[in-house]
């Protein structure tokens, strides 16, 4: 049975959502599911807005189908050959042989490596081109590395929706729902958007910059993202998000604690470092065990939160190799514009410390790593009890400029 | 050929020798003891011809050769090592590149003037952080509209102040190492161009050095020196030439120790003859007459090469490193053979003795003279490396706060200050004594030349009292001015100051000082001239009057009673600054590659410090192969 929701005048969702799918991309968990978003548009001519995975592929085309009630399926429109929104081309063209494929020429090319078979019915357009289908007329920009190089998006000048690809895009079965205004996206939401942004868009700020500013000129009325949820009101509140993500400024001024801990010393110290700051006023504090919180989580974290503590042990004269992937990932994602707070812990030889921080001022930018670091050996006495409220001072402080 | 100085040259040689030892030595003594410049004897080498010796009749030189430019600071510096090098610098290095790199106009401006004698000459490259390394070079000149603005200071500078136009290089290109850096013609009373402390020297004591600081100084576009990016081959080709001067000064000190030491050792009777006469005096003034005579070929031939333009680089070196080494061993020689009488002051083996020495550090140390041979006999190799990137170094005192009071009443500027000290935890209800040993003070407050008269002083101490603090200066108030005891002067030199408070009062911020209060945890700077170093170097000032602002401030920090003794010095945190992010880095739009300009694409032959609009035009992606046009500016 066909499970369709009808976007606006003309315009059709016919996605699916996906709730067995434990690993996105094969690495980010996805407990609340995913949606794979497509659009149907149905004018004089009718055209279908990207495909959906294969594990949704039977479900997909049966609200093709449905929305299409017999008409022919003019165009198939690819805004982005990543697989989960790709993977049922093939299939789409298999039962529509008169269909013709729209999409750049980086993107064929792309299709042609996956083994989509577009040649001869592929039509190329690149960015500024307009494409009219009847009284709905379309524009394509260009949107390199957001996060794929052949990425675009494409603006439906006639209602003014933008038919974005990944961004904008969400983690997160939509169940039902499909308008940002049918949720409490501030509450149930944001942390899966944030989460679905920084893990797979995060470290190409500058090429969303650079789209954002494109954008910036054209009239949006509406959102529809390959993911998640459709924005068709109070756009000005995610796209303040995105100006935050991809010009790495954190949203809120509070401490993200990630401690890694093999005994439960290292944590009982983070315990009390986050006593102390919540008791010096700073109570937006998130702690994470490193070793049991999955990294894409720790990354939403980072890019959420203005300061970061890194507590570690040391581990075979280094840094513990879950806060070093930590760290590693913090690179990847180009994390930046931070300030950081040392606690190590190490039973004879403690390292971590100093190799953290020549880590954070070497591998990363725009890292302030500030000068106090709290030693351990072992397990936090009074001794050093000190050197700890040294350290929440200088986190209060640097909190303050 | 004959290796033989001609007739033509040993005649000029009898005539400079006649004026230095009519002219020079009688004062010599007097020019060393007080530190003082021979004016009137440099004003009359002038007239004699001599400070454009090498250069064309056109531009009111001499046009003389190479070799006669070397007797004449040999035998200069056989009577006084400190006028030998007052004509080096001016004729080789100070004269020598606006010659070779100048423009007409430049040369008919500069050149003629400094070859008649008229005016002096001065080169100014080394700086703190850029002693044999130019590389590090930190004094910039940016372009803007006219004129480019230069800013940053360079130390050690022979004929400073009395030269009126110096050679300076200056970072025009940060990314691009030692070729982002290019030369101007200075002109001494430029707006923002000032001297520093003036250094009491070991030896040389008649030439001056001094410091030049450079703030916000407008230099036309037209003083720029060869061309932008060239000020690293210009120093260099320049440095060449000066050594065959300073190696002529190394002679002609050892010369002159050489000839005292013989006539004594005539003169000298022990065990009933000469001392002349003993072999272990007899064989130590054959070596020493060996020396001179292998360092005067080297010399020699060294410009004879450049009168005759061959390469003359690694001899030049040689010539250098050779005189100047083998002269520290004969004043070492004809000290000893004087024994204790060489020991005393007024004698001139003694002068000579800490003249020579500065033969081996300046104008390229020995070391870097064994460099430069050591890459002409080798291979090429250490000469094609690619220069070193310099690291953007930000001020010395570290990255501070440099929050100026500009706004209002000198008054509201001033309470406005003592509102942010009190911010930072400064409790002025306690004070400390003003005798407090400066490295023992929580708190200093500083006077620097800028106080003027001595009685200006008591400003100071109204201030040191208000604000709990002991009373500090800076090298020149103590060592020139001695308004207060030496041991009270701040600076690498001087005192280190580690407290928490410093105010700095009329100091413009040398190096050396800046390098003695770099762990200071919070710096006041109060200085008229807004574009003084220290404002680069402090958490707070207030660009104003000390005559003015010491009174207001002593004011604001009065509590109506005597400050209680301060409890033990705590040591205050600094500030964070901000780590500041990468500058000039492109994106791929095929990959998202990074290109960042530190790091450039070696393996694309892209030096590092390439900016990315300098990449060539068919440079693509290393990562993707995308090309130039498909990246974007992060």
């Amino acid at each position: 049975m066909h499970c369709v929701r009808k976007v606006t005048e003309d315009l059709y969702w016919v996605g699916a959502n996906d709730h067995r799918l434990a690993l996105f991309e094969n690495i980010h968990p996805i407990p609340r599911g995913v949606s794979y978003n497509s659009y149907l548009l149905l004018d004089e001519k009718t055209v279908l807005f990207d495909t959906a995975d294969w594990s949704v592929c039977r479900q997909f085309l049966e609200n093709i189908e449905a929305v299409l009630a017999g008409r022919p399926l003019d165009y198939l429109l690819i805004n982005h050959v990543e697989p989960d929104h790709a993977a049922s081309i093939e299939e789409v063209l298999l039962r529509h042989p008169e269909t013709k494929v729209i999409s750049n020429e980086k993107a064929f090319m792309l299709m042609r490596q996956f083994g989509f078979p577009v040649d001869g019915r592929a039509e190329e357009v690149k960015e500024g081109d307009t494409k009219a289908f009847g009284k709905h007329v379309v524009t394509f920009v260009a949107a390199p590395m957001v996060h794929w190089p052949e990425a675009m998006v494409t603006f439906d000048t006639t209602n003014g929706v933008l038919f974005s690809a990944d961004a904008f895009g969400s983690f997160g079965a939509l169940d039902g729902k499909l308008f940002n205004d049918e949720v409490n996206f501030d509450r149930d939401w944001i942390d899966d958007a944030r989460r679905y942004y920084t893990n797979i868009v995060g470290k190409y700020g500058p090429h969303v910059q650079f789209l954002l500013k494109k954008a910036a000129g054209i009239d949006i009325k509406m959102i529809c993202p390959l993911h998640g949820l459709v924005w068709r009101s109070d756009i000005g509140y995610f796209l303040d998000k995105y100006v935050k993500w991809s010009t790495y400024e954190p949203e809120d001024q509070g401490v993200l604690l990630v401690y890694a801990s093999m005994y439960g010393n290292t944590e009982s110290a983070a315990s009390l470092l986050a006593a102390k700051l919540v008791e010096k006023g700073i109570t937006k504090v998130s702690m994470y065990d490193v070793s049991s919180t999955d990294i894409s989580y720790l990354i939403a974290e980072t890019f959420r939160l203005s300061h970061i503590v890194l507590a570690s042990v040391t581990y075979n004269l280094g840094i513990y190799p879950k806060m070093h992937n930590y760290l590693m990932d913090m690179k990847a994602l180009n994390v930046q514009n931070r300030t950081v707070a040392i606690l190590e812990n190490g039973s004879w030889a403690c390292t971590s410390g100093t190799l953290m921080r020549q880590f954070l001022d070497e591998q990363l930018k725009g890292i302030t790593v500030l000068d106090d670091v709290v030693t351990l050996n072992s397990a936090m006495t009074p001794v050093q009890e000190p050197s700890m409220d040294e350290l929440v001072n200088s986190i209060a402080e640097s909190m303050k400029q | 050929m004959s290796f033989k100085t001609t007739t033509e040259h040993e005649n000029f040689r009898a005539k400079i020798r006649e004026f230095a030892e009519t002219e020079v030595k009688p004062i010599a003594f007097l020019l060393d003891k007080e530190s003082r410049f021979p004016d009137d004897a440099v004003k009359k080498m002038g007239e004699l011809g001599l400070m454009g010796i090498p250069y064309p009749k056109k531009y009111g030189g001499a046009e003389l050769d190479i070799i006669s430019y070397a007797i004449a600071v040999e035998e200069l510096s056989r009577v006084d090592g400190g006028t030998g090098v007052i004509l080096s610098a001016h004729v080789s290095l100070g004269s020598w590149p606006i010659f070779a790199y100048g423009t007409e106009e430049q040369k008919k401006k500069y050149l003629t003037p400094l070859a008649q004698g008229q005016k002096l000459a001065a080169f100014g490259l080394t700086e703190p952080e850029a002693g044999s390394d130019a590389g590090g070079t930190e004094t910039t000149a940016v372009l803007e509209g006219d004129h480019y603005v230069l800013n940053g200071n360079k130390i050690f500078i022979t004929n400073a102040d009395k030269a009126d136009t110096y050679v300076v290089f200056a970072v025009t290109d940060p990314m691009a190492g030692t070729r982002g850096i290019s030369a101007f013609i200075i002109e001494k009373g430029w707006k923002g161009f000032t001297f520093g402390d003036h250094y009491d020297k070991l030896g040389i004591r008649s030439s001056s050095t001094a410091e030049l600081l450079f703030s916000d100084v407008l230099v036309p576009r037209e003083n720029l020196l060869g061309k932008e990016g060239e000020g690293f081959k210009i120093a260099m080709s320049t440095l060449d030439g000066g050594r065959i001067g300073i190696a002529s000064q190394a002679l002609g000190i050892a010369q002159g120790a050489y000839e005292h030491a013989l006539e004594y050792s005539k003169e000298r009777i022990q065990f009933g003859k000469p001392i002349c006469q003993q072999q272990g005096i007899s064989f130590k003034l054959a070596d020493m007459a060996t020396k001179l005579r292998a360092a005067r070929l080297l010399i020699y031939s060294a410009a004879e090469l450049k009168e005759n333009h061959e390469s003359y680089s690694m001899e030049a070196a040689m010539a250098k490193q050779y005189a100047s080494d083998s002269g520290l061993e004969i004043v070492n020689d004809a000290l000893q053979i004087f024994g204790g009488t060489g020991y005393l002051k007024g004698m001139e083996v003694e002068r000579a003795y800490r003249d020579a020495k500065i033969c081996t550090i300046y104008e390229g140390t020995n070391e870097i003279q064994r460099v430069v041979i050591a890459a002409h006999i080798t291979d090429k190799l250490s000469n094609e490396q690619h220069a070193p990137i310099a690291k953007k170094r930000g001020p010395i005192t570290g990255n501070r706060k440099k929050m100026i009071f500009n706004e209002g009443s000198a008054a509201e500027r001033t309470d406005a200050l003592v509102a942010a000290l009190k911010g930072d935890g400064y409790d002025f209800t306690v004070g400390i004594d003003i005798n407090t040993p400066i490295t023992q003070a929580e708190r200093v407050v500083s006077a620097g030349k800028g106080i003027g008269e001595k009685k200006n002083m008591s400003l100071i101490k109204e201030l040191a009292i208000q604000s709990g603090a002991a009373i500090g200066s800076s090298r020149p108030v103590a060592e020139t001015l001695q308004y207060v005891p030496l041991d009270r002067y701040v600076g690498m030199s001087g005192q280190k100051f580690k407290g928490n408070l410093y105010i700095a009062c009329g100091i413009s911020g040398a190096g050396q000082h800046l390098k003695g209060i770099k762990d200071a945890t919070t710096i006041v700077a109060i200085n008229t001239n807004p574009g003084a170093p220290i404002f680069k170097n402090c958490d707070y000032g207030i660009v104003g009057d000390l005559m003015e602002i010491l009174p207001l401030l002593s004011k604001a920090l009065n509590t109506g009673e005597a400050k209680k003794p301060a409890p033990p010095m705590v040591k205050m945190k600094r500030p964070v600054v901000k780590k500041e992010l990468p500058q000039g880095l492109y994106v791929c739009n095929g990959c998202g590659y990074e290109y960042d300009p530190a790091l450039g694409d070696p393996e694309n032959d892209v030096r590092p410090g390439t900016k990315f609009d300098k990449l060539p035009e068919e440079w693509i992606c290393p990562e993707c192969g995308e090309d130039k046009t498909n990246f974007i500016k992060v």
